[in-house]
């Protein structure tokens, strides 16, 4: 119960301080407010008669209009005040309107512009964390297995060196090997965007264009992770197999795969699990400068969009369906340990 | 159970492992370029790498030199003739009162490709009225292309020859006068050095006509006194050890540049976060209660606040050059990871005797955290320091990718982002990319390799169990 509570107020912690950041404090409110004032006045110049209006009556206008504006995007109230409101829409994931970013059906709406967004993420990153925890796994569990082996070397050496470069940058360096270095022998992989223009028409197609054009952006995210994923799962597995029961397993001539499935790979799953399902949260997040870098348009991209135009609502709305999933992950894991294994209690850490 | 010990088992792990040892070597050779850029290349960076006008006189995306001896050919590099080396001939013809000013220099031409551009700077002195000019290039086939007549403008006067729209057309009088007709786009430099035949004007199929090449400019002035001095540049495809981008920087300068600023910047977000982290972590076991309850809690709360789009939030609004860029990260990450491992690293040392000893003998808390528990904290954050430099080498690189990073210093970051959105990997201008991206990747490297012997170290639960 004690640790529910926590739960409950480290999520709005977390939420009131990105509504305070990404509002940068009031700041965005200023910059939107002049940049509104700026609008209006620019787009009255433009219309006829304006400059014959005596000078009050353009004051007065401009006042009016501004006001209207002001109060269309909710302006007009304090921003502390705001802050609280917010806090609480957001709380009860009621996303609200974006200030400028639409999404590709029109609407302003957050909640829509996200979840347009979504299936994209999904699709590119939480294929690609699946693809890169089961290499991993696989790869560690052979690893483990013959300590100091060849193999065990040159995967861990991999590991070292790949985990300490982020995907982005092989995403450039394999662009440039695919879009340009081989070029001359023909093979041509896109890489950029997530379908050609203009799109196929036929359902077949259109898939196998998606396909085509995933192709490197997924290699590349898998290819930079996992490395680590299977030296953490080696070491893990390293554990587990320093235990004395595994020695009796061994002692009484169980075969090499069972001792690995029983007795090995079964105590280090909840670590392993922990992992995998973070890993999968943050992969919905999409990865900003990934996407941006293979041009893809996920969530990862509509966040740089969001911070690019200024956008609060859409930067909080995203980080507030993140932080929910996260710590409602985060207690279903506790729940699922504390059925699990005995000796771990929900409340005691 | 032994926790590790000090600083001197660190330094053991680290020359006792092969990883170790080459993460070293290659660090040392890291800083050893950055003391060299900051001795032997006195060059003031920041202005000097802004200012156009001192990379005039490179060429435009240039291949590294050595790029000769891979593919075999022999690659043209950049042909300057200054000034003095222009053979001068002057006369003024009283009767008419006009003055004959002849321009003259010979350059070989014997590479296996076409220069890139050509540029022919023209300084005139004059006092009443603006000389006639006339530039021509004579071949070794004895043809002479005539490739600007007009008065000029100013006294000094840039002809670019490849890009000027009036030279183009009278290269393309030229190639009709030969009797090569053709619409496509006309390059000077090209046709200018090509065989005469009928792939001349196409840039494509031309060949490259090798040989003694003349430049010859005559100026028709009209006061005794009127003089005037040329420069003729024909840039090359090759340039230096590193080439050269699309603004002419010489990437050499940039890239040596860049690895003291990538050490400085990685280093001090490293030390400074890991050292925050270790001793908020120390804190909060050491205290216990009340004062652990809210480092936990605040740790977890930034561990769900979106470090990376708020950096991106705060480096948009805020113009902010690289240093305080670190301090930002470091607010943005005071509680973290480390703080969490460090807790249980303490919990570990506080369960020692020593620790008993010094509270028997009625040390104050304060005295046993500082005296006591962060010493034997070194190692772990000295480990922590070597594993996190990368990420923020990185994090720098993936800011400026973004079009956020500081827009003055050359940073090797800057210097991919640059290349990214300009195209590099498109024309496959793979220098520009593929030598910053090296230098990053062996710099996190050898970080990498060096942390990976400290791994126990940083790691402390997973050995000892």
């Amino acid at each position: 119960m004690k640790r529910v509570v926590f739960l409950i107020l480290t999520l709005i912690a977390s939420i009131y301080l990105t509504i305070i950041i990404a509002n940068a404090g009031g700041l965005i409110d200023q910059i939107i407010t002049s940049q509104i004032k700026y609008d209006i006045r620019t787009n009255l110049a433009r219309t006829p008669g304006w400059s014959q209006l005596p000078e009050e009556d353009k004051t007065r206008i401009l006042q009016e209009r501004y006001n209207l504006t002001i109060k269309a995007k909710g302006l007009d109230k304090p921003f502390f005040e705001r802050s609280i409101i917010y806090l609480y829409d957001a709380l009860t994931l009621d996303l609200g309107r974006a200030l400028f970013l639409t999404s590709a059906s029109g609407t302003k709406q957050v909640s829509v512009i996200i979840l347009e967004r979504l299936p994209r993420t999904i699709l590119l990153f939480t294929t690609g964390t699946i693809g890169y925890s089961i290499l991993g796994l696989y790869l560690g569990l052979r690893m483990a297995r013959r300590p100091g082996s060849i193999f065990d070397r040159i995967t861990t050496m991999f590991a070292v060196i790949t985990q300490a470069i982020p995907a982005w940058f092989f995403g450039i360096l394999f662009i440039l090997l695919f879009a340009y270095q081989l070029r001359p022998l023909g093979i041509s992989i896109p890489f950029g965007g997530m379908v050609s223009v203009p799109p196929p028409t036929d359902p077949i197609s259109y898939v196998l264009d998606v396909m085509y054009h995933m192709a490197l952006p997924l290699f590349t995210w898998i290819f930079s992770i996992f490395g680590s994923w299977a030296y953490i799962t080696r070491n893990l597995a390293m554990q587990s197999s320093a235990e004395d029961y595994v020695m009796a397993a061994k002692a009484k001539g169980l075969s090499e795969n069972q001792i690995i499935n029983r007795y090995i790979l079964r105590p280090s799953l909840p670590p392993i699990i922990t992992s995998i399902s973070l890993s999968l949260i943050s992969s919905w997040q999409g990865a900003i400068i990934t996407e941006t870098v293979f041009a893809w348009p996920g969530l990862g991209t509509l966040f740089y969009q969001a911070i690019e135009s200024l956008d609060p609502p859409v930067i909080i709305g995203l980080t507030v369906v993140y932080a929910y999933l996260l710590v409602i992950t985060i207690f279903i894991l506790d729940l699922v340990y504390s059925i699990l294994d005995p000796r771990i209690k929900v409340g005691i850490r | 159970m032994s926790m590790p010990g000090g600083l001197r088992d660190l330094l053991k792990a680290i020359s006792s492992s092969k990883s170790g040892i080459i993460g070293v070597a290659i660090l040392l050779i890291i800083t050893g370029v950055s003391v060299f850029a900051i001795i032997f290349v006195p060059f003031d960076v920041v202005s000097k790498w802004n200012n156009p006008i001192f990379w005039l006189e490179n060429p435009r995306v240039a291949a590294p030199e050595w790029v000769t001896f891979i593919t075999g050919k022999n690659i043209p590099s950049t042909i300057r003739i200054p000034p003095e080396k222009f053979n001068k001939y002057e006369y003024y013809v009283e009767a008419s009162g006009l003055k004959y000013i002849t321009l003259d220099a010979r350059f070989d031409f014997n590479y296996d490709d076409f220069p890139s551009e050509l540029t022919v700077i023209l300084y005139a002195n004059y006092s009443k009225s603006r000389p006639l000019v006339t530039i021509k290039l004579v071949r070794p086939d004895t043809l002479e292309a005539t490739l600007y007549k007009n008065v000029i403008d100013n006294p000094v006067v840039y002809f670019y020859i490849s890009t000027d729209n009036a030279i183009k057309e009278n290269v393309y009088n030229f190639l009709l006068i030969l009797g090569t007709n053709t619409n496509r786009t006309i390059y000077p430099e090209k046709c200018l050095f090509a065989i005469n035949n009928e792939n001349m004007g196409n840039s494509n199929l031309a060949q490259i006509l090798k040989g003694s090449y003349r430049i010859k400019i005559e100026l028709i002035a009209t006061d005794e006194s009127d003089t005037a001095n040329a420069e003729f540049i024909s840039y090359g495809q090759v340039q230096g050890l590193a080439g050269t981008d699309y603004k002419r920087h010489d990437l050499f300068i940039g890239l040596v540049w860049g690895a003291p600023v990538a050490l400085a910047f990685g280093l001090s977000a490293a030390i400074a976060t890991s050292i925050i982290q270790s001793f908020l972590g120390a804190l909060s076991a050491w205290y216990g209660g009340i004062v652990d309850e809210i480092v936990q809690r605040v740790t977890e709360i930034y561990m769900i606040l979106p470090f990376l789009p708020f950096l991106i939030l705060i480096s948009l609004i805020y113009e902010i050059n690289l240093w305080v860029l670190i301090v930002i990260i470091i607010a943005l990450s005071l509680f973290g990871g480390v703080t969490k491992t460090a807790r249980s690293v303490t919990f570990q040392i506080m369960s020692e005797q020593y620790i008993e000893a010094a509270i028997s003998y009625g040390a104050s808390k304060l005295r046993i955290l500082f005296l006591y528990i962060m010493p034997r904290l070194l190692p772990y954050i000295v480990a922590n320091i070597v594993l996190a430099v990368p990420a923020y080498v990185f994090l720098e690189a993936a800011l400026s990718v973004l079009g956020l990073g500081d827009p003055l210093v050359p940073t090797w970051g800057k210097i991919i982002s640059d290349a990214y959105s300009s195209g590099a990997v498109i024309h496959g201008w793979w220098w520009w990319i593929l030598l910053p991206a090296l230098l990053i990747m062996i710099t996190a490297m050898a970080f990498a390799l060096i942390g990976y012997a400290l791994d126990k170290y940083a790691n402390p639960k997973l050995r000892e169990r």
